[in-house]
């Protein structure tokens, strides 16, 4: 199974990010491989309006089984991404990758409705 | 650190007399940011001194070579939003009617079309005049306000709070439920919102609460000029408690509010009552709530 952070760094150790659209990295664990990668995110500083909807494609495009995030994605993100199977938990903002992870181990997270 | 964020849904609530009277109340703790681009005035009253400014660039708009142009006039032709108008034999783009899709580009035989990032505005970083440093941006004519200004100047205030240990930024967010207040939201550890006892008022408290809860933010209240329509007031404090969102306080209609403005001033430093006593009482409960949460 995939499981995707929004974070603002690359490992274990970063911070998740609380934001959807503009996170700065997405971090990505297999929990089969064990191994833990990221895409860089922070191109989408530049982009004007629809942060969250492209930031949903690079999701989509990486195909994880669930997104541990903070506040969760906004109205037109959250539209595209509840058309796939992606299960999301929120309320990570402010603790690392790895503290979130056990979080989620332990279901501690708020589901996204 | 901590980020709280004021916001209103209508105009006119008394958001940013509110956002600035809390800036007064705990100047040597936070750092400021107006991400109210589109109607900014709260360097009205917290005079910055714009010891940094830096253009800002968004969105994109066509630039036509005059060399390489030979006057077909397909660019002309093509343009759905009338922005390309012909003088003396050559084409050009009004920059203001452009929306920088280019369509234009793509129907030039010779290329001499090209897009070019457009200058939305300026951004600062200042002092104000209670000492606390304010992040804020001026646009330009027909430059609208964007999601990636919004995170352009709340990332630079988060940097500056930061670097001077100050723990917390208070954003004076973005009207409306659009792209700026989405991004004005994300993030956020709290949301004040501010309301009146208007048919408006209420309207729009509810729409941009939708927005909140979609974010799982925690949030609090001021009803502003509570007394002007109290069966309307009763149906807010009706909502506010359905929707468990802290009640942090209501002020009444007081000219002392006009007057603080035409002084200049904060309402916290015109008015020594119980306006004063009120936002005091309301920004310590905002603290202690923030003070407390650990995630977001």
């Amino acid at each position: 199974m995939k499981i995707a952070f929004t974070a603002k760094g690359t490992d274990w150790k970063a911070e998740i990010d609380p934001r959807f659209g503009r996170t700065d990295y997405i971090v990505i664990y297999d929990d089969v491989s064990k191994v833990l990668s990221s895409i860089d995110n922070r191109s989408v500083e530049d982009v004007a309006h629809g942060a969250g909807p492209q930031t949903a494609q690079k999701l989509f495009d990486l195909g994880p089984d669930v997104l541990i995030t903070g506040n969760g994605p906004g109205g037109n993100a959250a539209t595209v991404l509840q058309k796939t199977q992606l299960k999301i938990f929120l309320g990570a903002g402010g603790l690392s990758v790895e503290a979130a992870y056990d979080a989620y181990k332990k279901g501690t997270l708020a589901t996204f409705a | 650190m901590k980020e709280i964020v004021v916001i209103s849904g209508k105009g006119g609530t008394g958001k940013t007399s509110i956002t600035a009277s809390f800036s007064a109340l705990a100047a040597g703790d936070l750092v400021a940011a107006d991400c109210d681009v589109d109607a900014a005035d709260m360097h009205l009253l917290l005079k910055p001194d714009m010891a940094l400014a830096e253009d800002f660039y968004s969105g994109e708009t066509a630039v036509i070579d005059p060399d390489a142009c030979i006057a077909c006039g397909r660019c002309y032709e093509a343009c759905h939003f009338g922005a390309i108008h012909s003088a003396e034999g050559f084409y050009a783009v009004d920059p203001l009617s452009c929306e920088g899709c280019g369509y234009c580009a793509r129907t030039c035989p010779t290329e001499a079309i090209t897009n070019h990032p457009g200058k939305a505005g300026v951004w600062y970083s200042s002092t104000t005049r209670l000492a606390f440093t304010m992040i804020h941006a001026a646009l330009g004519i027909g430059s609208e306000n964007s999601g990636k200004l919004v995170a352009h100047v709340k990332k630079q205030a988060r940097a500056a709070a930061l670097a001077q240990g100050k723990p917390y930024v208070l954003v004076d967010g973005s009207p409306g439920i659009g792209c700026p207040v989405v991004s004005s939201l994300s993030g956020a550890d709290y949301v004040v919102l501010v309301t009146e006892p208007t048919v408006s008022g209420v309207h729009d408290l509810k729409r941009v609460y939708e927005l909140v809860k979609k974010f799982n933010i925690p949030a609090g209240c001021i009803i502003n000029k509570a007394d002007i329509n109290t069966a309307i007031a009763a149906t807010i404090r009706d909502f506010l408690e359905l929707e468990h969102i802290d009640q942090l306080g209501e002020l009444p209609y007081d000219e002392n509010v006009t007057r603080a403005m035409v002084a200049g001033l904060t309402i916290v430093e015109h008015d020594t009552g119980a306006l004063r006593e009120t936002l005091q009482d309301a920004w310590k409960r905002v603290r202690l709530h923030v003070d407390s949460s650990t995630q977001k």
